[in-house]
């Protein structure tokens, strides 16, 4: 009896932190990866028939259906320039010129891998909708403070976001090598309580 | 003698295996749950699902982008082939096939495509043969996911590009 208890104990106690543990590891950071640009993160493999376990797994949890790099690039910022966490209470500056690729938009997502509910119904810039200032360059701003133009509002709840960078067609030397691609800035501007 | 040792050691090794299975299941579940969930909205496999722009309400994908109209379908090749047929815009479009294993196995989008109409002949069977020349793309697994992206290049445009990618379609051999 006692060795049976032993053993269910065991097993019990190797569950959870087998199971546990991976969930963990799968959860946040949108598609991870280890290519970074400033704050901005990607992989190699994404979507591809070479991912590893882990990557796959990513994948499923934080960005299903996502398309192979030849296709798209998709990068993920979880932090901004300085490394701080982003937070739906702060507001960020993005600021860069368009990324090498035929279509590219920046869209917010909560913690839950979803789109921010909000009552703009605004989610996303991108190479078409995006106001471009006089040198052709583009800020978009990030936060609940409402701004004049390409705005994407974090709502009404604090919590954590992520961005999420689409390259749709990147050039090819993009495709072949995300490491040397300079991407926009994202730099904190201020926080609410 | 102690045995704690080769208690603790044991849980932990039980414990990586769990972890290693949980890891390699993950895809599976959530591709699983994925594709009951369209074919649901669907009428079942092998048949297109139109879903309207994506909101914050939209709970169905993670990560979904609201710049694009999704067209999607599951497809079950285990029997018979499927036709997946789609006019071809002048902007943005592609058409992609994902294994059960969340892998991107085929992908071509609009400039690719060089026609204003594709077909494409999905199948398990390497013997087949498309009809007039129809491209046949061999699936790495019986059941997987086609998706249709359709850039919303604006408010405006949004009515054509909708109506257009209505006629996107898979049905059976």
């Amino acid at each position: 009896m006692k060795l049976i208890l032993k053993l269910l104990a065991s097993f019990v106690v190797a569950l959870v932190l087998g199971v546990g543990s991976a969930l963990l590891l799968l959860q946040g950071g949108g598609l991870g990866g280890t290519i970074s640009a400033g704050a901005w993160k990607t992989s190699e493999i994404i979507g591809s028939a070479d991912a590893d376990p882990y990557t796959r797994a990513r994948v499923a949890v934080g960005g299903l259906l996502a398309l192979n790099r030849s296709e798209t690039i998709y990068f993920t910022a979880a932090t901004d320039d300085e490394g701080a966490t982003l937070r739906t209470r702060c507001s960020y500056k993005i600021i860069g010129t368009d990324p090498p690729a035929r279509w590219w938009s920046i869209t917010a997502y909560a913690a839950d891998h979803f789109l921010i509910p909000n009552p703009q119904d605004r989610y996303s810039y991108g190479g078409d909708t995006v106001a471009r200032e006089d040198d052709d360059s583009f800020v978009i701003l990030v936060g609940p403070s409402e701004a004049e133009s390409n705005w994407i509002p974090t709502g009404e709840n604090d919590g954590t976001f992520t961005l999420t960078l689409r390259l749709y067609n990147p050039n090819e030397e993009t495709a072949r090598d995300p490491s040397g691609i300079v991407l926009p800035r994202i730099a904190r501007e201020a926080c609410t309580e | 003698m102690k045995t704690w040792p080769l208690w603790i050691a044991g849980t932990v090794v039980l414990a990586a295996v769990f972890h290693i299975l949980t890891v390699f299941a993950v895809p599976y579940g959530i591709m699983n749950r994925a594709m009951a969930g369209i074919s649901t909205q669907a009428g079942g496999v092998n048949k297109a699902v139109y879903p309207a722009p994506v909101t914050a309400a939209s709970r169905g994908i993670v990560r979904p982008s609201p710049d694009l109209l999704y067209t999607a379908c599951v497809y079950d090749v285990g029997a018979r082939p499927l036709r997946v047929t789609s006019p071809v815009p002048d902007t943005y479009w592609s058409l992609s096939m994902f294994a059960s294993n969340t892998d991107n196995f085929f992908v071509v989008n609009d400039r690719q495509a060089k026609a204003a109409r594709i077909e494409i002949i999905l199948t398990t069977d390497d013997t087949t043969k498309g009809d007039n020349g129809a491209p046949v793309v061999i699936a790495p697994s019986s059941r997987g996911i086609i998706l249709f992206r359709s850039l919303i290049t604006s408010d405006e445009a949004q009515p054509e590009i909708d109506a257009m990618r209505r006629q996107s379609n898979c049905e059976p051999l």
